[in-house]
């Protein structure tokens, strides 16, 4: 009996092991399949609106991980370190442009047959380009700008278009603060969020956190008089994070904040956003103040098949695609999308982008940014909760970041 | 007649000495390559400048103490000590002195034990990141209810969250909120196996609450007290889910905590070399804390 048990259990086994085996590898009609990492939220949302079409057209099927800001950043780096990746297209911040190009995370897209056209908004391109090669291209057309309650910017005798300078901020977030709301809001939670909160006001100074041989700048006249100038306008507000920062310049609880179109909904009745001028006090030098955060799309160059990756970004680079994208809170980076008299009529923000995006300023594009914007966001961070002195906050800020790039 | 071989008894002991080790084997080598290895590596790198991104190009060279030098000297890193020891401080003994009181109310209810256990249970059981995301909506300037309530009652309301003078304390309500139930666990269950005998002497003999609580609850239950003090010392130096999703550090790296420092240095700059040496300096801490109780335990 144990013998007929053994002969039958062995037959078994046999008889699985030769069904796995005799089972086709891969059917040549199956579908390759592809894996993208992307920023989760409305920048993910537009990308993958064009996807369908694509994996229809070349019969891929695409993962999509939607990941946090700082996860899709280690998690690119991490995949780099295999000789073959797991990602065939990532989305990447302009920030990580120098470390990924020194590391060689990403592939030269020129190389791989890809160009800019020339509706896409040229200074939306700079932060692409590395020594001479193309890495990146521009995808989602994020650049700071000024979000604002309308009624309570009325209230203060003003429409959006007369804020011309941060005086004008200044007047409207006290007028707000005297009829008992609050003012300006800032996001103080972390401090790549107050630092980049704090760039715009900073550049409508005409101060700058590096000059232009990369050296620390933060212990200067203009630095000190836009940390002044903030701290004087903060006082109006309060500090939030994000969700609640909309939610109170929308509802009305707080008058403005520095914001990105990404956050903007069509369903938003209360609120809308304006470019901000770059310009400190009335009638004086207007600067670069709105400050990028594009979202840029390119290939790793460990990726399985970067023929078909690069094809895939040509794809969601296509200005009809692009536009396309609109619908689901894509702001592509091209003039024919966001001057085009259909799309203003629904979305007559995006002419503000649009001059936002032509006249924008990168954060620097150095490998140590992360560590900057922490040493600077620090020190900005007890400038604001008094447990320094501007001047003795900046001299420290100033010393850290020259230890720091040496 | 068979003579007792005295070699028989000698192999038994050895063989069941070979078993043991056979037995133990395993779980060694799991333990080898799970903790002595990484381990071991972590100790290896915070002697180097390993960068996740620079050894693509360029191998990791040997740079002796200078990453240990470069964090004892940052005043970042030394506010992010402060901010976890202050923070274990804290939060370990109002845990243990909430479970503690929780603990002896359950242990004295008349009935509804089960339900009362069950109820407290609950904060313990959920995830942290929704626990965090209760407290941040609870807690929100704009719709929280927290902030609704003080207002109706006239009391002034804060941004629990980024004002500098609530955000730290609001990390350890929290801690507390969610840890203590799990000391309360332990202690309601050392609480039941305290003799009843020695309660009614102590009653007979008219001691007072707090006598008995003194002289007969806290002597049978300070293992489990020692116990529950060291595990909530481990877990609550390790604190970073917590602020990574409600504070991020901030305002002013209030709420920076050592952990929170090697994800910054780690993760987003990936400086694996500077954040190995952070590690070691946090788990030597640790283990000095740790050694306290487990030395008591061993006495």
């Amino acid at each position: 009996m144990k013998k007929l048990l053994a002969l039958v259990l062995a037959l078994v086994m046999a008889f699985s092991v030769v069904a796995c085996a005799s089972q086709p590898a891969n059917d040549s009609n199956e579908p390759k399949k592809m894996t993208i990492a992307l920023r989760g939220g409305a920048y993910a949302e537009a990308i993958k609106s064009s996807l369908p079409a694509f994996e229809e057209a070349n019969n891929v099927k695409i993962d999509v991980l939607e990941l946090s800001e700082d996860d899709l950043h280690s998690s690119i780096a991490l995949d780099a370190t295999n000789a073959k990746g797991t990602y065939d297209f990532v989305m990447a911040d302009a920030s990580w442009m120098a470390e990924f190009a020194n590391a060689g995370v990403l592939a030269d897209l020129g190389a791989l047959g890809y160009k800019f056209d020339e509706d896409i908004i040229p200074a939306t391109t700079a932060a692409c380009v590395f020594d001479g090669k193309t890495y990146l291209a521009p995808y989602y057309g994020n650049v700071t700008v000024l979000m604002y309650n309308k009624a309570l910017v009325e209230a203060a005798g003003y429409k959006a278009e007369d804020i011309k300078s941060l005086d004008d901020m200044m007047k409207i977030c006290k007028a707000a603060q005297e009829a008992g709301k609050k003012g300006f809001i800032y996001r103080g939670d972390t401090n790549n969020n107050l630092t980049v909160d704090f760039l715009s006001i900073l550049a409508s100074f005409g101060g700058w956190v590096v000059d232009e041989n990369q050296k620390p700048t933060v212990n200067t006249p203009e630095f000190k008089e836009a940390v002044e100038f903030y701290l004087d306008l903060i006082a109006t507000g309060d500090a939030e994070k994000k969700d609640d920062l909309i939610a109170s310049v929308e509802g009305g609880a707080g008058t403005m904040g520095i914001g990105w179109p990404g956050w903007y909904k069509a369903e938003f009745t209360g609120s809308d956003y304006t470019a901000i001028t770059g310009v400190a006090h009335d009638g004086g030098k207007a600067y670069n103040a709105n400050v990028y955060g594009t979202w840029l799309i390119g290939v790793p160059a460990n990726a399985p098949d970067k023929e078909l990756s690069v094809k895939l970004l040509s794809h969601l680079m296509d200005k009809d695609v692009q536009k396309a994208t609109i619908a689901v809170g894509g702001v592509p980076c091209r003039y024919s999308c966001l001057n085009d008299p259909e799309v203003l009529k629904d979305h007559p923000q995006f002419a503000v982008v649009c001059k936002a995006l032509e006249g924008g300023v990168y954060r620097p594009i150095m490998k140590e940014w992360p560590q900057m914007y922490d040493i600077i966001g620090s020190e900005l961070g007890n400038i604001i909760n008094g447990i320094k002195t501007v001047d003795a906050g900046l001299a420290d800020a100033q010393k850290a970041l020259e230890d720091l790039i040496k | 007649m068979k003579k007792n071989n005295p070699n028989r008894y000698v192999s038994g002991a050895v063989q069941t000495k070979r078993f043991g080790y056979g037995m133990i084997t395993p779980t060694l080598i799991v333990m080898a390559i799970m903790t002595a290895y990484p381990l071991i590596f972590t100790v290896y790198y915070s002697f180097t400048d390993y960068n996740l991104l620079s050894v693509l190009k360029n191998p990791a060279k040997f740079i002796g103490f200078d990453n240990y030098v470069k964090l004892l000297s940052t005043p970042y890193f030394r506010n992010a000590i402060w901010n976890t020891v202050r923070f274990t401080l804290l939060a370990v003994v109002f845990e243990m002195l909430v479970g503690f009181i929780m603990a002896e109310f359950v242990h004295r209810l008349k009935r509804a034990q089960k339900i009362m256990r069950t109820l407290l249970l609950i904060p313990y059981l959920l995830p942290t990141v929704t626990v965090a995301l209760i407290w941040r909506m609870m807690l929100s300037p704009n719709y929280g209810i927290i902030n609704q309530f003080l207002e109706a009652l006239h009391i002034p309301v804060y941004n629990w969250f980024s004002d500098i003078k609530t955000a730290f304390g609001m990390l350890v309500v929290i801690d507390i909120w969610q840890s203590a139930p799990f000391v309360f666990l332990l202690l309601y269950a050392a609480l039941q196996a305290v003799p009843a005998d020695q309660y009614e002497a102590a009653k007979l003999d008219g001691a007072n609450y707090f006598q008995v609580l003194f002289y007969v609850t806290i002597p049978n239950i300070k293992d489990s007290l020692a116990l529950c003090a060291l595990l909530r010392t481990i877990d609550s130096f390790r604190l970073f889910d917590k602020v990574n999703l409600l504070t991020g550090g901030g305002p002013a790296n209030s709420t920076s905590t050592i952990t929170q420092y090697l994800y910054n240095t780690g993760i987003k700059v990936f400086d694996f070399g500077y954040a190995s040496a952070g590690a070691i300096v946090m788990t030597l801490i640790v283990l000095i804390l740790a050694s306290i109780y487990i030395k008591r335990a061993m006495n």
